[in-house]
């Protein structure tokens, strides 16, 4: 991919280095693509940086980070001194434990990146510290330092390449127990338990990248060519969708589990449009 | 008893059944240090500001539309309340439209989590929904109209509960394989990949969220000390990559270093490189090594 690369910097198990390259897994693109414009002028309208006391623009090459000790007092740090702050997870990615992949909960997971190799020169020890965690199961567990925050980080084989998710801090994942503490331990009836087993089995499918389309991209390309035939008129509001009631009537569960399994319409979408 | 106030407050619906549910944020984000942007000239902070390309002069945030392109130079504004008309009514429902075996979920597209917890008196529903997908192995994918977008969630059994996550949709993710694309497909057997693997074998571990530091302000502060009594800091020193050439005794020597019994295995395989080793573990592992759904995208 022609992109700038995110970050570069060094994956290493043991004696072990290769120069490697990440990028953000996820990207900030919308599937219809808008401008902001100047409603006066129909112009783009373009950011840019000024001098809070002066007024004047600023050019990029001036733009410097600062570290603000007192009112008006800051401390001016260079990208390069930056880096040579005395942590090795500024450009090291340095493999300290594996775990099973199992071993992991999803909710610490927090945002992934694709970490490849850098340089041909490091293509085969990238693979093979891949293919180790693939052949055993298990993800790497590292740190390294990403948005000024020094991360717990996993590293996942996917493909010819690896994924690396940052790991959420102990004190940033809130205990389940105050939000589950009113659920009882009654076991639901066995009755139930076999008719919600008989819903679930009909309704399950194999993942698809259609479970991740949004239908309002497709909405919005509707408005956009009705505005263009039309050129002038607004489109008309969507009409409005049912509201759902609630039925969690205890003496109605069986029958509702029931009849949703006699209807139950297969893999049709509830459709939004 | 929850303190904090519900995100949202709705139902799960699943065929013809629905349970009241209430949803609260799971993950919150914790402080970092902040840097403020300079100009380097005058040491002032700086502020970001909208204009016009053409005139070059301020736009007030009231001016500032979304456009969309149709022709060169051409385009068709929308106004906010017209972007809003595609968000279809929020009907309060996550209703599911499939369950899909949690192994086969692809979770690069994970987003937010939230803990789902039944919202009134009779969490029967709730509690079959529970069982029901985690004796199946499987999560359900619901839709809903989510702090005024329309969302893709992920419902799960955890614990005592539910956790909804918050899915990215396919045009916010980038492909994995294009990611990857330009990488050669090499495949790694014999030696190398059993030497990689006793390494893996001696640093097994588990990841505790509770005992990991964040030492990153510490060593920023440190920066900014020396730089006021005007020291340097040491410069580090730069990684030195593997070489192809030196790549196996590397691993020998990760190995080695680790645990006792490898280097003999090394010079018994003196030489081998990526050549096939005849013990059968090897054979074995090899075999997996090279199974094709690892190459999967």
């Amino acid at each position: 991919m022609a992109l700038r690369p995110y970050w570069k910097g060094y994956l290493k198990l043991s004696l072990v280095t290769c120069p490697v390259q990440m990028m953000p897994a996820t990207s900030e693109n919308e599937k219809v693509r808008f401008h902001t414009l100047n409603r006066q002028t129909q112009n783009r309208v373009v950011s840019h940086y000024v001098d809070a006391v002066t007024g004047k623009e600023v050019r990029d090459e001036d733009e410097v980070k600062g570290y603000q000790r007192g009112e008006n007092d800051y401390v001016i740090l260079e990208d390069d001194e930056l880096e040579s702050v005395a942590l090795e997870s500024t450009k090291t990615i340095d493999i300290s434990t594996f775990a099973p992949r199992d071993s992991i909960e999803w909710i610490w997971l927090d945002t992934p990146y694709y970490l490849s190799p850098d340089d041909p020169v490091g293509e085969e020890a990238f693979s093979v510290i891949r293919d180790a965690m693939g052949a055993e199961n298990m993800v790497g567990i590292s740190r390294l330092v990403i948005s000024r925050r020094e991360r717990a980080v996993m590293l996942e084989p996917r493909g010819k390449g690896i994924v690396l998710w940052t790991l959420r801090y102990g004190d940033e994942v809130r205990d389940e127990e105050n939000y589950f503490a009113a659920i009882d331990d009654e076991e639901p009836e066995a009755e139930l338990m076999s008719l919600v087993q008989q819903l679930i089995k009909k309704q399950t499918q194999h993942w698809s990248p259609k479970m991740v389309v949004d239908p309002v991209q497709e909405a919005l390309l509707d408005i956009i060519n009705t505005k263009k035939k039309q050129l002038k008129k607004p489109s008309k509001a969507k009409p409005k969708e049912k509201a759902e009631a609630s039925t969690g009537n205890v003496i109605n569960i069986m029958d509702a589990l029931r009849k949703s399994i006699e209807h139950e319409r297969g893999s049709g979408k509830q459709s939004t449009r | 008893m929850v303190s904090t106030r519900a995100n949202w407050k709705g139902f799960i619906k699943f065929g013809e059944v629905s349970c009241p549910v209430a949803l609260y944020t799971a993950a919150s984000s914790s402080e970092r240090i902040a840097f403020n942007t300079l100009n380097r000239k005058t040491g002032n902070r700086v502020r970001r500001e909208f204009i016009d390309s053409e005139t070059g002069k301020t736009v007030e945030r009231d001016d500032q539309v979304k456009g969309y392109e149709v022709e060169n130079g051409q385009y068709i504004v929308l106004e906010p309340d017209e972007v809003a008309a595609a968000i279809p009514e929020s009907n309060k429902t996550l209703v599911i439209e499939a369950f899909v075996p949690c192994a086969e979920i692809d979770n690069v597209y994970f987003d937010k989590p939230y803990y789902l917890a039944p919202d009134r008196m009779g969490t029967d529903v709730f509690k079959l929904l529970r069982d029901g997908m985690k004796k199946a192995g499987v999560a359900a994918i619901a839709k809903t109209v989510l702090f005024r977008r329309l969302r893709t969630v992920l419902i799960r059994a955890h614990g005592k509960g539910l956790i909804g996550t918050t899915l990215n949709f396919d045009y916010e993710v980038r492909s994995s394989e294009k990611a990857f694309e330009e990488m050669p497909d090499l495949k790694i057997e014999g030696e190398m990949l059993d030497l990689a693997k006793h390494i893996l074998k001696t640093k097994k571990g588990s990841f505790d969220a509770k005992a990991f530091d964040d030492r990153y302000e510490a060593a920023v502060a440190e920066l900014v000390k020396a730089k006021i009594e005007g020291r340097s800091l040491p410069k580090k020193k730069v990684p030195k990559p593997s070489q192809p050439s030196d790549l196996l005794q590397a691993l020998r020597e990760s190995a080695g270093v680790v645990a006792g019994s490898a280097p003999k295995r090394a010079a018994a395989n003196a030489g081998s490189g990526r050549a096939k080793a005849s013990r059968s573990p090897a054979a074995k592992t090899a075999k997996t090594a090279g199974a094709p759904q690892r190459r999967a995208g």
